[in-house]
Order: structure tokens, then sequence, then C-alpha cells
């Protein structure tokens, strides 16, 4: 059951997709001037106006404090909080340590409240009466690590009274640990006191702590608390700041001024680096730099608001950031100075174009380009009812298809983003699309650039076949070429001289963008090479002579067997984390600084990994399973002769044709040394994570989209790592878990060689291996060009020799 | 400086060298033949990213 609050009209998780659930803090009259004034007027509709406004604001829960000097608490309670029921959609946190009071009103509110909060201040008579009263009406709990001694200050002291505190509420009193939500206490960064400096790195590391340490409980924090004393405009600035650091630590709900939160994305680096100097008390002078340096800030701050900014410039800037907040008042505002199509072409687009130049000079990675691209894609959404049509007349058309064969689509699909989302008009007809379709639809669309993708070496070869039928039938538009198995040479040598119209090659996404901008200006040449480059190396094991004195190692069975009882967690562990966040994902250090990228690691990536992790194992969309085996064979030049139930198989090799000669088939034993054991498996994550990228595709979750389907192939390539391990410890040639660190470079003994892969290239080996394995009983089949589906897919052939290690032929 | 391999996650270490690629210890990585590719996956120099 998820932790969540109800008003009468809704009801709101703590765990927000994106954290932090925010609470509203106004209604409070030490914390709003205007509310105290309406309350102390008894002006009870001014009081539900500050209620309101919070909430159109983006408060999704509404912290309500009546306790004041000469004022019936009980009394005032009671009449905000019929008023508020009532016109209230977000749920109530009734903001009283009171027993007395809470006892009067909870019965009252038509919902799921939160109680705000329960201490051990006194001992715990308090908390006892409270917490059964929580029990009772079911409300959730703020509690504040305060015991008899205080206010807890440090890390340890405010997870020993966090754990008094759960041991009393969960074990005594029989509430869920998610009806918790700790409040580990905010103090002030801003007051010069020495004792405080850690205040912020206190809270922070408690939370991670008690996160640790009492799993399922949640938090809040009374965010401003850390900048009390400061200038407004500073506080702003340092308390986003500091929410941000404590969501990254693990918050889930925070008590804020939800008109007052910056979206981080737009807090400038050096902003960040002051307030991070200060919250983390980087150097002793860090109070004062920060105090100096917002002294000049807030002039500039007054005159540079958001309201100063024009709105075309705003439109630039939410682009930029991949900012999707308020984008349809903005656009409202902005229709009413400009055609709608006139935003696209004189907004939008202009603003893409600088994303995309970002992106050339290395000052922005593919994650953010994907976010600018969603953000451009919803305005795009919001201006459309607006047009008579989108005109199409004039728009470069492209169409773009993955080859025949091939299942591919990622490649083909951020091209399709990043092209569309720079104005262009793009046909995306699909993978597995023969040359035939290719130039019907080419001649029925009338595209102006054809665009061709593929992962597989195959489909290098067939783009070049293509290419040859293209001519045939006298197809006039350029064409594109992207995908992982094409080089420039072969692009420039292999393809181009099929075509008589040009052929380039676009190693990414934006060299496809750059291409058809030069094809509009007349400038989009055939990829040339020049045969002066440099051939580059074949690296392998420098081979010695082969030692031919090792046996056969002793396997648990021979034929085949299916596993689909393996823990998707497991996965993680062995999961090449660098090629994830670097590779797949494009979080790539490039120019930033050591600290700016560990920065980055911790705030962004980390986070998005812990998030799709948790998605992807709850929402079961891993469901990893295993068909494998060992098999008897006998090695015959450059093939392997295998014996299995369904007949004799025969694997055939390529062989380096350059020294040192390489083979698979060289490391197992012939027929006069008495043949050998080899194992083979298939191992896939299943099809649910297919369906949901292509879900998040659809739905223009472009960034979300990259990162589950880069996340996808990797723990693909994690399951099989595991699974060569355990089959290494079942053949007895490894002991026990081996490091991640190790393995990425081979560390262990013999190797796994993938089919499709530069050591044995040929996919055509998955027929005989299908035979032999049956992989299609977890799920796995194959396409006519022997590409497994789905494509969270893969397989191997493992051998044991130790001095097998990768090479390319 | 080490750098890393955005593809597979090898590291190039100077203080180690390639051997696969021949490269002795001590060549640092911007100083690597315009031949060599990634021992492991191939991936060329620009797949590379600095690692400290």
């Amino acid at each position: 059951m998820k932790a969540s609050v109800a008003s009468l009209y809704q009801s709101v998780e703590f765990h927000q997709e994106i954290p932090p659930l925010l609470i509203g803090e106004r209604c409070n009259p030490n914390g709003s001037k205007a509310f105290k004034e309406a309350l102390l007027a008894e002006d009870w509709d001014a009081c539900l106006k500050v209620a309101l406004d919070q909430e159109a604001r983006g408060a999704q829960v509404l912290d309500l404090c009546v306790a004041y000097a000469g004022r019936d608490e009980v009394a005032d309670m009671l009449q905000l909080t019929k008023l508020c029921a009532g016109s209230c959609k977000a749920p109530l946190m009734f903001d009283s340590t009171s027993p007395d009071t809470l006892e009067l009103v909870l019965p009252l509110y038509p919902g799921r409240a939160i109680i705000n909060s329960i201490n051990l201040e006194d001992g715990g008579a308090n908390l006892d009466r409270i917490c059964r009263l929580a029990k009772k009406y079911g409300a959730a709990v703020v509690a504040l690590t305060i015991n008899v001694e205080g206010m807890a200050l440090t890390c340890d002291k405010k997870l020993a009274v966090a754990k008094d505190i759960y041991d009393l509420a969960v074990n005594k009193h029989g509430l869920r640990p998610q009806d918790i939500l700790f409040d580990l206490l905010t103090f002030t960064v801003g007051s010069g006191d020495e004792t405080m400096r850690d205040a912020a790195i206190e809270t922070l590391n408690a939370i991670k702590l008690v996160k640790q340490e009492l799993p399922g409980v949640g938090f809040t924090l009374g965010i401003s608390n850390i900048s009390f004393g400061l200038r407004p405009a500073a506080r702003k600035v340092l308390n986003s700041i500091f929410l941000h650091e404590a969501v990254e630590a693990g918050l889930n709900t925070a008590i804020v001024d939800a008109a007052k939160v910056l979206p981080y994305a737009t807090i400038s680096e050096e902003d960040r680096k002051i307030c991070f100097d200060l919250l983390f008390n980087r150097h002793p002078e860090a109070l004062m730099a920060f105090i100096d340096y917002f002294e000049q800030a807030v002039e500039q701050d007054d005159s540079e608001s958001e309201e100063s900014f024009s709105s075309e410039e705003l439109l630039r800037q939410k682009i930029l950031k991949g900012d999707k907040e308020g984008l349809d008042d903005l656009l409202t505002t902005l229709r009413g100075r400009w055609q709608p199509l006139d935003i696209i072409n004189n907004l939008l687009v202009p603003a893409m174009r600088e994303v995309g130049e970002l992106f050339g000079r290395g000052d922005l990675l593919l994650p953010f380009v994907l976010q600018s691209a969603e953000a451009m894609k919803q305005s795009v959404v919001l201006l459309e009812p607006y047009m008579e049509k989108l005109a199409d007349d004039g728009r470069t058309s492209v169409l773009l298809a993955t080859v025949a064969g091939d299942v591919h689509d990622i490649g083909k699909n951020l091209v399709d983003i990043i092209l569309s989302n720079n104005g262009y008009k793009v046909h995306n007809i699909g993978i597995k699309v023969s040359a035939e379709e290719i130039i019907a639809k080419a001649k029925e669309l009338q595209v102006d650039v054809i665009g061709l993708s593929g992962l597989l070496v195959k489909s290098a070869l067939l783009m070049k076949d293509n290419l040859s039928q293209f001519q045939a039938v006298g197809l006039t538009q350029p064409v594109l070429l992207g995908g992982a198995a094409l080089t420039t040479k072969f692009v420039a040598v292999d393809c181009a001289p099929n075509y008589q119209q040009p052929v380039a090659y676009c190693a990414d996404a934006f060299a496809g963008l750059k291409a058809i901008r030069d094809f509009e200006t007349g400038k989009l040449l055939s990829t040339q090479w020049e045969e002066s480059s440099v051939a580059k190396n074949r690296p392998g094991p420098q081979q010695e002579v082969l030692d031919r004195s090792f046996s056969p190692p002793v396997v648990p069975f021979v034929g085949r067997k299916l596993v689909t009882d393996i823990d998707a967690e497991k996965l993680f562990s062995y999961l090449n984390e660098a090629a994830l966040f670097r590779g797949r994902w494009g979080y790539r250090r490039g120019k930033m600084s050591k600290e700016g990228y560990a920065e980055l690691t911790i705030n962004t990536v980390q986070p998005l990994f812990q998030r799709l992790k948790d998605q992807s194992l709850n929402e079961g969309w891993l469901q990893p399973k295993v068909t494998y085996g060992y098999f008897d064979c006998v090695s015959q030049g450059d093939s392997l002769l295998i014996n299995s139930d369904s007949g004799e198989k025969v694997f055939s090799f390529p062989r380096q044709t350059n020294a040192p000669g390489l083979c698979i088939a060289d490391y197992l034993r012939n027929a006069e040394e008495g043949g050998d054991k080899v194992g083979f498996f298939v191992v896939t994550l299943g099809h649910q994570l297919a369906e949901k990228t292509k879900q998040l595709y659809e739905s223009d979750s472009y960034h979300d989209y990259l990162m589950l389907h880069g996340l996808g192939v990797e723990l693909t390539d994690a399951l099989a790592e595991y699974w060569h391990e355990k089959m290494r410890v079942e053949m007895g040639i490894q002991q026990v878990r081996g490091d991640m660190c190790a393995y990425v470079a081979q560390g262990y003994q013999g190797s796994r060689y993938g089919f499709g892969y530069p050591s044995c290239p040929d996919l055509g080996a998955h027929g005989s291996l299908f035979e032999m394995l049956q992989p299609e009983e977890i799920g796995v089949t194959l396409t006519e060009s022997f590409e497994m589906v789905p494509e969270m897919s893969t397989s191997a052939i493992i051998v044991h020799h130790p001095q097998a290690k990768y090479f390319a032929v | 400086m080490r750098y890393i391999c955005t593809c597979c996650g090898y590291v190039y270490d100077p203080e180690k060298g390639d051997s696969m690629n021949k490269i002795p210890e001590g060549v640092e990585f911007d100083d690597l033949p315009e031949s060599w590719v990634c021992p492991l996956c191939y991936a060329e120099c620009d797949k590379f990213d600095l690692l400290d």
C-alpha cells in the first residue's frame, strides 16, 4: 500500500514521481503576515484565500497552524478545518502539538490528514496520546527529533531520537513506518553561529542514515529555516538549493512556500557554488562570501526577475532548460502577439538550434537535450489547436527507416526526436523496412531526404545494396546513413559510389541535423574518405603459443536447461555503470571539472538511476530468463562440431587474416586431443521493458525513453555477465563471486563471445544455437536475419581456455 | 591521467600502458597513436572520457 493522504476530493501520495511533495506553510500566523492579520480579524474568507493561493501555486498538502498568543486554538482550528475541508482539494496537515485540539479536529476532517507533530520533549506523554489518535483516525504523523534534552543537532542524536520515536509509534502504537514523516530539524546556516556551521550537513546526513536504519519511513523538513536571518532574495536561492540537496538525500515531502521554490535547473552554476560552499561548510568565509555575493545579486535579481524578462526570452530559456512548467500560460501570452506558426519558426526553432549548438560544443549533455526536445514538443502540441494545420509546404521532409531484418530503433528514433523538434517534417516508417517499401514511401510522400538506420553489421551491407536499388529506380533524394556498424570509410568507399545523389554518414542525431541543414543550403556532399587516414588497430592477446595441455572442465550436466526464477535485483550488482552513465546515457564528463562531474553524478545521475531501478523492480519491467547448456564438442579447423540432442551442429568461426590469426575454434580441443566441453547461453530481460520504452517514446517522454532503453541494454549485459559467472563456477574454473571491475577487463578464466560481436560477427549461428537451446521457451525468437527479439536479449558461446580473450576478426 | 571507455568501461591507465595494443607503460592517453582503439570493444579515442 503506497503511503498517501486524502482530502474530501483527492488522495495524494507521499512519494511523488518527482519529489518532493510540497506542503504549503503559509497558513500559519507565525509565518505569514496576511494569515495572521486575517486570523486576528477573524476574517475566515481571507484565511481560506491564503490556503487556496498556495494550492494554485503548487502546494499539494496544506499545513494549518492557528496557535497564536491570545487566541483559542481549538475554536480557530475547528472553524478553519470546516472551511478548508470543503474548499481545498489539497489534504490538510494539522499543525498542533496539543492532543486536545487534535482530538476534536481529527473526527471532523473528511479525509486522511497528517498530524504535525509528535516529539519526545516531555518524555512521551503527548506522543502516546497523539499516536493513539493517529491510529484511531488513520492519520499520518510528522515526528520531530526533539527529546527531553532538547532539539537534536547532530546526525547521531537525530538518529537516536528518531529510533526512539519509531519504537514507540510503530512497535507500541502500531502505526506503519510509512505513516511517519520524520522532520530531522533544520537550523539556519545564516546566523554566523560557529556551532551551527555543519547544520545542513548534519540534517542531510541524518536523512540518509535514518532512511537506511528505519526502512519505509518518510521525511519532511521546514526548508526555509535553513536561511533564517538572511535577505529574502538570497533565502529563496539557498532554500531551493537546500531543498534540492535534501531531496537527493531522500527527503520525500517538504514544508515550503510553494511559490518560492526555484527549479534547480534555473539556478546558475555560480549561485549554486556559493550556496554549496555555505551549506557544506566548505571554507571559513563561506557565509561572508554568500552575503556579499547576494548583496549584489539582489539588485540584479530585481532588474532581471522572471517578470522583467520578455515572454519571448522566457520561452527561449524554458526550451534551453527543458522546463515544461508554465508553458501553457506563457504560450497563451505569446499567442496574443504572434501567430502560432511564427512562435514555432521564430522562437522555438531558434532555441532548439541553440540547444544543438550547446550540445555540439560539449556544453550540454544528451539527456538535457532530450528534455529541451520534450519542452519543444509540448509547446508545439499546445500551439497545434490554434493552427489551421501545421503547414507542411516549404518544410524539409525526411523519411526515416531501420533497414530490413533489423529491429533496433533507438538510433532512428533519436534522429526523429531531434529533427522533428527542429521543425522538420519527419516520416518515421519503422523498423525492418525493405528497400521496396522505402522506395514506395519516398515516392508517395515526396520526401526531400531519406535516412537509413541499422545497428547490425548485416544492416550496413544492406544499406549498400539498398542504394543500388534506389539508383536503379531513379530516386533523387540524398541519403543519410547512421548506425553502429558504419564507418566513414565504409560509407565513402562502399556506399556512396552506388548512388548518384549525396550519401552522407551521420555519426549521431546532430550530424543528421547538420546534414539536413547542409541539404537546405545546397551544401550537402557525399562523405569523403582520405586514403592517408590511419588504419585502426586490431587489438587482442598477442598470442604466444596456444597451450594445448589443458583438460576439459567438469560440467554439471550435458544438454540444456531453462532458468526462469532469477532475482532481477541481483542484476544491478553486475551492471557496468560507467558504460551506462557515460555511454548509454551520455552523462560524459567532457570538459567538466572533477568536482563538477562528481556533483552531476550525485545530484542527477545517481537519483535518476535509483528512480529507474526502483520503478523497474517495483513495476515488474524486468523478467530475466536464461536458457543455457553444456555440450560435447570437437574442434576441427575453424569449426566446432557439437553433439546435441537435436543432432550434430557445426559452428564455423572466422579467423583473423593478420597475425596472430586467432579463431574461436582454436581454444577447444580437437578429436585427437579427445574433444572438449563448451557452453552456450541465451539470456533475456523479457518483453515488458520493450513495451515500456515504446510507451515512453509514444508519449514524447524522450528523456526517460533513452534512459530506460540504455538501462535495459546494460542490464541485458549484466545478466550475461551474471550467467557467465554462474557457468564458470559450475565448471569449477572460478570459486567465488569475483570483482565486477575486473570483469569489465575479462579478469576471469576463459571468455564469452557474443554472436554478432567482433570475434564471431555472423548472427547466422543463431539458427543452430536456437535448435540446441530452444530460447522460444523463454520468449526469445529470431527475425529473418537471425536477430533476437525482444531486443533486450543476448547470446554467447562460453569457452574455458585460459588464453581465450576478446579479439576482433 | 586515466581515461575510461564510455562503451565498455575499460580504463586506460598510462602507468600500465596497454599490452593488447602493444603500448608500453608511461604513454599518456593524448600521446596514443592514431591507430589505437579500445582493447576490449574497439571503440575509438573519441569515445573515451576523462576519469580523474
